[in-house]
């Protein structure tokens, strides 16, 4: 895993993860009623049918049905979404797992069940989940010890700093 | 500032010292110091003995790459806003 461009990679999957989990747990349990694909606009029923393309299902997952009373916000999401989530350096199938353990450790029973269920469609098996579930709690352990120690970081040199620029420069 | 006086790798006992040279293994890197959280979980071997092996239960090799699995991690900790 060295070389920056894979961080920001992996950086972008925990960023949107986090914005669809809010939006899905969160507009839910606030009543609001996602758009039906049946009585979407011409604009929208588009952005469905490639969501819906995307991850093999007949089913708009919830936080794009729930954004989609503005035609705008959720084609720009789900743009941001497709393209955080395509094979690229990091394989789909990583990325899942990395939206897996997001959704755990923040708590979001939409992420939780929604990327392991594309963690298995994607491959993965029960001994893969089960890795990734092992590194989620061991890590929310880790993390909250040298919290409550206050412990400040003493391994960030271990790894070589990424001397490359900036895409397109 | 930590809350506790992290000890110095000499203040354990010999037995203990040993796991800071697995510490040094797993990791791949010739630490001056043992990692603050090395020490500390090597304070109370009880806990910090089980709980280690179960993150290298968890970390090794399997479906998922420990580079993979490395990332997992890193992306954990930054949803838990760890400094560390």
């Amino acid at each position: 895993m060295v070389g920056d461009a894979l961080w920001y990679e992996a950086a972008q999957v925990v960023g949107i993860t986090n914005a669809l989990n809010v939006g899905a747990d969160g507009l839910g349990a606030a009543g609001l009623t996602p758009v039906e694909p049946a009585r979407a606009s011409a604009e929208v029923r588009a952005v469905f049918e490639d969501i819906q393309a995307f991850y093999g299902s007949a089913e708009v997952p919830a936080p794009f049905g729930l954004i989609a009373h503005d035609p705008g916000y959720l084609a720009d999401v789900w743009a941001a979404t497709r393209h955080a989530f395509s094979d690229n350096r990091l394989s789909r199938r990583l990325k899942e797992a990395l939206a897996f353990a997001v959704s755990l450790t923040s708590r979001s029973a939409f992420g939780s069940a929604f990327h392991l269920a594309e963690m298995r469609r994607l491959g993965v098996g029960e001994r893969g989940v089960m890795e990734v579930i092992g590194v989620t709690q061991m890590f929310s352990s880790y993390t909250k010890i040298a919290d409550t120690l206050a412990l400040e970081p003493d391994m960030a040199d271990m790894a070589p700093v990424d001397p490359t620029p900036a895409p397109g420069s | 500032m930590p809350t506790v006086r992290l000890r110095d790798e000499s203040e354990y006992p010999q037995g203990v010292r040993k796991l800071f040279e697995l510490s040094k293994e797993w990791f791949g890197h010739d630490f001056k110091q043992p990692p603050a959280m090395s020490r500390v979980m090597a304070w109370d071997p009880g806990f910090g003995g089980p709980h280690g092996r179960a993150m290298k239960r968890a970390m090794g090799p399997g479906e998922f790459s420990r580079g993979e699995k490395e990332m997992v991690a890193a992306a954990v900790s930054g949803v838990n806003a760890c400094h560390y």
